[in-house]
């Protein structure tokens, strides 16, 4: 019970985990610590396996080989982890708040207690006023605060999120990471932030980890984690910034195209 | 559509059915048409009045919505409880689909002999009849609005704690495929109608014996009567389950 309780014990580690279908090996040899309310970004390219490494991490799918932890949620009414996915995946056929309470559902809390713990994350992503309304009729990029809100409503220890910016257009890619970055502030989740995109992990995450393939034909596994040591506020107009991100496309091995980054 | 057009629309459809039925009776008054055959329409209203004074209409009518909606509610239950077994169990979709398919190309009325052998000239056994077909059509369309979900859905339910499977069924499977089910019980409805009347041509009271007997006395008046009903109750079934899909899938629109 100690060592749950320590506040800088990690929350999520892996130890040797390999990863594939069937006789194909996809990651191999993946070793990792998450620290509570770290921000870690992975990156790498389209197919290197990271939706794969984060459902395992997830516990939605098994290791072929090592271990995954995470460290358990200890507060009442919270789940361990949650996940925001690429594409929204609202549920249609429920109205905004129905949605965010989806993972509220079973935790033991009354009708009203769910819907006050709905509403909090929505005002926290700024769309309380929709609460009532069909997902379908909100733009891509509040649906994807839905996700978010869904996300944030059971207040997991692990946020898990796979590339859940890359689908929207540039404005509302930029507005999102902001949003991210501030409520970050008001979160106590870790966050696991998978993207293919190197500046979008520099700007967000305190650290990045690199998934490469070693390029013989072998399973894909962590190239580099660096660590940005930047201050969140403005980290874009840094001089810092650009150093990053060309380091990191250097470790990439290949430098990121504007048709990768579209892919 | 605009307002203006559909209300045009409603008028062309109007007076062509109205232009339609004065034709009818002119070519029956003139002689051009056999008055044996068909009647007049002119007299068709006297005689549904006739048939509802006599309380015939009302008794037949009753009969047949009896056997109808007996065998509509089971033949849907079974239908998509069925169907959406077989999409959701993998086990049980191989152990019933080759019995399906032997099973599913037998039109419900050839099952009339054994529903009398099962259950003699009864109501029971129309129901049954009804049933069959009814539960085809749902069986179908569960099946595949089930088979049709897109796995992300489960795949949101499992990262939020409702992975099991009632939670699946009653939180994702029954409200994705919604549409496509409420689809299968409206063609049910007309599906089964349909059969109403077949299933009551060799005794059973109801609508389709009343033709009968009216047929044998080459009273053609009558058998339209009870045409004109069982359209009638169709339209109003129709919309009034249209009404409660609309409803059900206000999500959608
Ligand atoms: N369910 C699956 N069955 C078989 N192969 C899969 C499955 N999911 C992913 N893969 C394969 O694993 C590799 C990594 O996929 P993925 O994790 O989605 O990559 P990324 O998210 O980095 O783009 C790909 O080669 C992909 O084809
Ligand atoms: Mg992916």
């Amino acid at each position: 019970m100690a060592a749950m309780n320590d506040a800088s014990a990690p929350v999520l580690t892996a130890r040797g985990v390999r990863l594939g279908f069937a006789d194909d090996v996809v990651l191999d040899d993946i070793d990792l610590d998450v620290a509570p309310r770290e921000f870690v970004a992975m990156v790498g390219a389209s197919g290197v396996g990271k939706s794969t490494l984060l459902r395992a991490f997830a516990g939605l799918l098994t290791p072929l080989r090592g271990d995954v932890h995470l460290s358990t949620a200890d507060a009442p009414a919270s789940r361990t982890w949650s996940m925001v996915f690429q594409a929204p995946r609202l549920f249609p056929w429920r109205r905004v708040r129905a949605n965010v309470e989806l993972g509220l559902e079973g935790l033991g809390l009354s009708r009203d207690e769910r819907r006050a713990r709905a509403l909090e994350p929505l005002s926290l992503v700024g769309l309380e006023e929709l609460a009532e309304r069909w997902p379908r009729t909100l733009s891509g990029g509040q649906q994807q605060r839905v996700g978010i809100a869904r996300a944030l409503a059971v207040k997991p220890r692990i946020l898990f999120m796979d590339e859940p910016f890359s689908a929207l257009d540039a404005l509302t890619r930029q507005r999102l990471q902001g949003e991210l970055t501030e409520l970050r502030q008001r979160s106590d989740a870790a966050i696991v932030f998978v993207t293919h995109d190197i500046e979008e992990a520099v700007l967000l995450a305190d650290r990045v980890v690199v998934l490469a393939q070693p390029g013989n034909g072998k399973p894909a596994g962590v190239r580099d984690i660096v660590a940005i040591d930047l201050a969140l506020a403005q980290r874009r107009e840094q001089s810092g910034f650009r150093d990053h991100v060309q380091r990191l496309e250097r470790h990439i091995g290949v430098a990121t195209t504007p048709e990768e980054k579209t892919s | 559509m605009t307002r203006h057009a559909r209300h045009r629309r409603t008028l062309v459809s109007a007076v062509s059915l109205t232009a339609l039925v004065a034709l009818w009776e002119i070519a029956l008054r003139m002689g051009w048409l056999p008055s044996n055959l068909v009647p007049l329409p002119s007299s068709i209203p006297g005689i549904l009045w006739a048939e509802v004074q006599d309380g015939i209409w009302l008794d037949v009518v009753l009969s047949s919505l009896s056997h109808y909606s007996i065998g509509l509610v089971i033949g849907s239950v079974l239908g998509i409880a069925v169907g959406m077994a077989a999409a959701l169990l993998p086990w049980f979709d191989a152990a019933h689909s080759w019995l399906a398919r032997l099973l599913r190309p037998i039109p419900p009325l050839a099952w009339i002999p054994f529903a009398i052998i099962w259950f003699g000239v009864t109501e029971t056994a129309a129901a049954f009849i009804i049933s069959i077909g009814v539960f085809w059509i749902n069986y179908f369309t569960s099946y595949s609005a089930v088979r049709a979900i897109d796995d992300g859905y489960y795949e949101v339910a499992r990262a939020f704690g409702q992975g099991g499977f009632t939670a699946r069924l009653t939180k994702i499977s029954l409200p994705a495929a919604a549409p496509g089910i409420l689809g299968g019980l409206r063609a049910g409805l007309g599906q089964g109608w349909m059969t109403v009347v077949a299933a009551e041509l060799f005794g059973i009271p109801g609508i389709g014996q009343r033709m009968m007997e009216a047929s044998g006395l080459l009273a053609t008046d009558v058998v339209v009567v009870y045409m004109l009903t069982i359209a009638a109750l169709y339209a109003l079934f129709d919309f009034l389950f249209m009404r409660i899909q609309r409803r059900v899938l206000r999500w959608q629109q």
